[in-house]
């Protein structure tokens, strides 16, 4: 393990999510498991009055605002609990229904106590992911990530974007072999929505913790653009063998620069059409045209 | 009539403070009690760490917490107001050159509308960037259309570019005057509990209220200038407010 487990320090102010409970519960695991729980866990505790399982809408938080923070995240208190020792879990099952029920049982909770997340393995991928998120904003906020890489002299917003990059896809390096199956799962038809409003979230993340500042259309396309690369650098970070993900590195680097070269280009042409469509009329003008 | 209200807001009131998740307080690291501090009731806020209330605010009254409806009007409402001071700027920049060409003493008049429509902009440039919100999905749609606007009415005169202006100011005008008048209503509620809004949404409730005032001042000196003698008036005003109606509309949307 490349890192040491580095959850247990993550503030939960960090720990944000766009997943909606929904009251959908999966089948209850047979009662057997019930009785082939260890008898030293200190089981049968909480979980009868937990209030989780609540309905709400996905939303991205609107109005930011210091003078009122988000609320920390909408998991539980055991669900957190179960998700949280789940994690440990992941480098060697997986994402996996296993690694939840080990989780759950480290965590002294009987194994039936999976269905208290009802998206099953989906919960457990949305969590890394909402998780992961958090702990790159608090790396910025926190330990001053884009000042300590910045000797000469201040980062520009595409470096800080390329930096914040690079270390969320090495948050992955753990469960590198594993990644693959998640990608899969999050393509199922039925998790599009929830995969997608978290890519957004974490584009939407990258770019603000970077600086960036736009208010007008190039705010989507920014957006779309940092998501892009993301994800295809996250497809070649799964098959990358080099030390210290250089060949993602540089994937990254070349991809970025394609998409500068596009939107210079788009820019460029916007430009010209402007100069053109000013010079017609200032021509018009000249001539005498009431335009 | 107030008592009545009171008594219809009271059941609501509850609700719309938000509770603070008791979850896993001794296991929340202490990250989290700061960034609490507006959720939590006076007596407990200055028990649990007097130094944070102190140094926030010089007063001692809790801030007023916004619930999810008002951010999503916040949202809403700073959303349209940048479209619409984007709108502004560029209907003054189409009209201007012909407008000036024909009646040269409007000049003055047209460059002060213009610097103040560009001061709103950067205002509301400035508070979307702020606080994060999203811009609308019709910027480059709603570019276009402010452009056309301003250069068609400034093609038919000056009576039908103040037209413009005055259809224009008029909706916008009663639109931010919305705004004004829900800002105060919360401002209200926080006062009949004791509690207070924070500075930035009284900073945002004085500039709401200056731009409104001068949006309607733009419409003075509109109606000043022949408005009223545009030739067809009712048709072209009608269209201009029912096109900025649903232009406030979608841009509440997307």
């Amino acid at each position: 393990m490349t890192r040491s487990q580095p959850l247990l320090t993550l503030s939960r102010r960090y720990l944000t999510t766009a997943a909606p409970r929904t009251t959908t519960t999966t089948p209850i695991r047979t009662t057997t498991s019930l009785l082939t729980t260890k008898p030293t866990t200190t089981s049968l505790r909480t979980i009868q009055h937990q209030p989780c399982l609540r309905t709400t809408t996905p939303s991205i938080r609107p109005y930011h605002s210091i003078h009122h923070p988000s609320p920390p995240h909408e998991y539980s208190n055991s669900q957190t609990t179960i998700l949280s020792s789940a994690l440990r879990h992941v480098p060697t099952h997986g994402f996996t229904r296993d690694a939840l029920t080990l989780g759950a049982r480290d965590a002294g909770f009987l194994d039936v106590s999976v269905q208290l997340l009802p998206r099953g393995e989906f919960d457990l991928i949305l969590f890394w992911l909402a998780s992961r998120r958090g702990l790159l904003r608090s790396k910025v906020e926190n330990d001053a990530l884009l000042q300590s890489q910045s000797q000469q002299g201040p980062l520009s917003v595409d470096d800080k974007i390329k930096i914040l990059i690079m270390e969320r896809l090495r948050m992955n390096v753990e469960v590198k072999d594993k990644l693959q199956d998640a990608l899969a799962i999050m393509s199922l038809g039925e998790n599009i929505p929830l995969s997608l409003s978290e890519l957004h979230a974490l584009s939407d993340d990258i770019l603000t913790l970077a600086g960036d500042a736009s208010v007008d259309a190039s705010w989507y396309s920014k957006r779309m653009a940092v998501a892009a690369v993301y994800a295809s650098s996250e497809f070649v970070m799964t098959r990358d063998t080099s030390a210290g993900l250089r060949d993602t590195e540089e994937f990254l680097t070349r991809r970025w620069a394609d998409a500068r070269a596009v939107k210079d280009k788009v820019s460029g042409v916007k430009q010209c059409l402007g100069f053109l469509g000013s010079t017609a009329v200032g021509l018009g003008r000249s001539w005498g045209l009431k335009l | 009539m107030k008592a009545l209200s009171l008594l219809r807001r009271a059941p609501l009131a509850p609700s719309l403070r938000p509770t603070p998740p008791a979850v896993l307080d001794f296991l929340a690291p202490s990250t989290l009690q700061t960034c609490r501090q507006y959720n939590s009731t006076a007596t407990r806020q200055s028990a649990a760490n007097p130094s944070v209330s102190q140094q926030t605010s010089g007063s001692s009254k809790p801030k007023y917490v916004l619930n999810q409806q008002q951010r999503e009007f916040l949202d809403r409402a700073l959303r349209v107001n940048q479209a619409g001071e984007l709108a502004a700027t560029l209907i003054y920049t189409a009209q201007t050159p012909q407008v000036v060409r024909s009646h040269p003493h409007l000049r003055p008049l047209m460059k002060h509308m213009y610097d103040q429509e560009a001061g709103h902009f950067d205002t509301f440039n400035h508070l979307i960037a702020k606080h994060r919100v999203r811009p609308t999905a019709m910027y480059p749609v709603w570019e276009v259309a402010a452009t056309f606007l301003g250069w068609s009415t400034g093609m038919m005169g000056r009576e039908a570019a103040m037209a413009c202006t005055e259809a224009v100011e008029t909706e916008i005008g009663s639109h931010y005057n919305d705004q004004v008048r829900e800002v105060l209503s919360w401002k209200a509620e926080a006062e009949s509990r004791g509690e207070e809004l924070d500075e930035e949404l009284e900073d945002m409730l004085v500039t709401f209220r200056r731009i409104r005032d001068e949006e309607l001042e733009h419409l003075d000196h509109a109606v000043e200038n022949d408005a009223k003698e545009a030739r067809p008036y009712d048709p072209l005003v009608n269209v201009i407010r029912y096109g900025c109606k649903a232009a406030i509309k979608i841009s509440e949307r997307v």
